[in-house]
């Protein structure tokens, strides 16, 4: 009876989660295992000749200066997320308060996270035109004679790119942080404050530290969702000018599609994993160690 | 009468905050107001300065440009509400059910089974293209709008925000119709599916947006122009209109009014959404 029971059980299970496993099996683990072998082959596409080359692949991404440089691009690219998260504490402390229009207000921050897509990149495209476009125009007329180039030239071309990002993850790390705060007790606040704690110690010394949970998760998931982004950059430069914006999940894509170096892509993208896996294992470790709750 | 006197001397300060934090989200939304502004320009004040926020004269032509012609905007809108719709149908109810699974049956191999999504959660989409690219060649898919509907149809993301969702329905609203001899199928559709609405809109809501901004698995699987979804039609316009900006401007409103109207609409659940499956997940 039991014995039956749980067959049952499991037959149900198997069936309840049967469809979105065979999606996962084809659509994720599959191409996985498969990516995993290219790893070790020196297959192109379209070229019959396929050979097995053990660790050549692996050898040859330790040599590519290019593997460096998109290393170092992702590096300055992975700089918006702290910034956009300092900004996003900031207003949603502020967002908090006693204020008129908070749900406008709210709905006005969050608009680019959910509205951006590659469209959007393409206007900041044109705010960003080094000679006529409108942010350039008001550098100069506050007295800026040389605005920087923005993204035309490669060594600012990287952090132009950071401020698009900022602006976009802006609102949904200040929706977060609005539910974080929620849960800090006014009783709390009300005690320091009668203990005649300033404002500013009350947000360092209490609120900071309660929300910090929150923070360390916003700083994990916004690594990991930076790193594997390629679509604005692919957009708006190509990874260019020079290779100055070629992060390394681009440099993937091009390599698969535009050289299409299927095996050397397929290591270049496992470099990638091992980057996210680490990030990820700050994060198991991180959770006991550094969040103070 | 204290809070009365408490409420005034706050005023100020309140107006204050107010008025400091509204001109804040104005630069935030500054790049969507310009793209309209633009749009509706001529070309000679695209890049006035100081900027006229409403133009003298607005001209509608660059969004009939947009609209009208051989690549119209229309084909890439129809392409792409039809693989975000079925996408976001399919991946609701699939990932319903996967969670129903996860969260309600006992079965054995369950965690490992979750240890398993889980683990995919980490392989970035770098590590997919290639084979999937390849697999779908194989197939004959490529270049298809099954290259994207397919994969469309299943997110992880779904099953993991409706597992925690499941998980906080009470037990004891479930048992009750277990004595009286229900069974998982009829729980599923009668009880569980009902009380999830709301989660469940959140995830049809994040879905589409995610499917219709989806430019990468587009730029990957598809080549012909007649295919093209939103984003890549936009990108196929702004390659062949280089200097044309009032019309790519127009172009961009296209892909982004869109979203915009998404966003009114659903951002109550979006918002909820999301805190949810960060905060609590």
């Amino acid at each position: 009876m039991t014995n039956n029971w749980m067959k049952r059980q499991r037959l149900l299970g198997y069936i309840f989660i049967g469809p979105s496993m065979l999606g996962v099996l084809l659509f994720f683990l599959i191409p996985a295992l498969y990516s995993f072998g290219l790893m070790f082959t020196n297959y192109k596409f379209m070229n019959p000749n396929v050979e097995f080359v053990g660790l050549d692949n692996i050898i040859r991404l330790f040599k590519d200066p290019m593997f460096y440089l998109s290393l170092k691009n992702t590096a300055v690219f992975l700089l918006a997320v702290p910034v956009s998260i300092a900004f996003g504490f900031v207003v949603a402390v502020v967002l908090n308060q006693k204020i008129y229009l908070k749900k406008l207000l709210r709905g006005l921050y969050f608009m680019p996270y959910i509205t951006s897509g590659v469209a959007v990149a393409f206007v900041w495209m044109l705010l960003f035109h080094p000679t006529q476009g409108p942010i350039n125009g008001l550098l100069r007329s506050i007295g800026f004679d040389n605005p920087p180039g923005w993204l035309s030239t490669t060594t600012s071309s990287m952090f132009a790119i950071d401020i698009i990002w900022v602006w976009f993850l802006l609102g949904y790390n200040m929706i977060i942080y609005l539910a974080a705060l929620q849960e800090v007790s006014p009783e709390l606040l009300e005690a320091a404050k009668i203990d005649g704690a300033k404002r500013g110690q009350i947000l360092r010394k209490i609120i900071w530290p309660l929300v910090s949970p929150t923070t360390f998760l916003l700083l994990i998931t916004g690594l990991i969702m930076t790193i594997k982004t390629f679509g604005i950059i692919q957009a708006i430069t190509h990874g260019g000018p020079g290779n100055s914006t070629t992060i390394l999940s681009l440099y993937v894509y091009q390599n698969a599609f535009r050289y299409y170096d299927m095996g050397y892509a397929s290591t270049l993208s496992w470099a990638l994993f091992i980057v996210i896996l680490l990030i990820t294992l700050v994060q198991w470790i991180g959770q006991k160690r550094w969040v103070h709750y | 009468m204290e809070i009365k006197t408490r409420l005034s001397s706050d005023v100020p300060k309140r107006l204050g905050l107010t008025l400091l934090m509204l001109l804040l989200a104005v630069v935030m939304v500054i790049p969507f107001l310009w793209m309209i502004s633009t749009s509706l320009k001529t070309p000679a004040q695209v890049f006035e300065y100081p900027i006229k926020w409403i133009p003298a004269n607005p001209t509608w032509e660059h969004h009939v440009k947009v609209w009208t012609g051989p690549k119209s905007f229309g084909v890439y809108y129809w392409n792409s509400l039809k693989i975000s719709i079925i996408g976001m149908v399919g991946a609701t109810f699939l990932s319903a059910f996967a969670a129903y699974g996860f969260a309600r049956i006992q079965f054995k191999g369950r965690n490992a089974l979750f240890m398993l999504y889980l683990s995919m959660m980490m392989v970035p989409p770098q590590v997919l293209f290639v084979p999937k690219f390849l697999m779908f060649e194989w197939a004959g898919i490529y270049n298809t709008h099954l290259a994207l509907i397919l994969p469309g149809l299943f997110t992880i993301f779904g099953v993991f925000m409706l597992r925690q969702f499941f998980l906080s329905i009470p037990n004891e609203i479930t048992e009750s119709a277990f004595i009286d001899g229900a069974g998982h199928f009829r729980i599923f559709f009668r009880l569980i599916l009902p009380l999830a609405k709301p989660a469940l809109a959140t995830l049809a809501i994040i879905d589409f947006s995610w499917q219709w901004n989806d430019y990468e698995n587009a730029l990957v699987f598809l080549i012909d122009e007649k295919l093209y979804t939103v984003p890549l039609g936009l990108q196929n316009f702004i390659l062949e209109n280089t200097v044309d900006y009032n019309g790519m401007m127009a172009a961009a409103s296209a892909g982004i009014l869109p979203m915009i109207a998404v966003f009114a609409i659903g951002q109550r659940y979006i918002i909820q959404g999301l805190t949810n499956s960060a905060v609590k997940g």
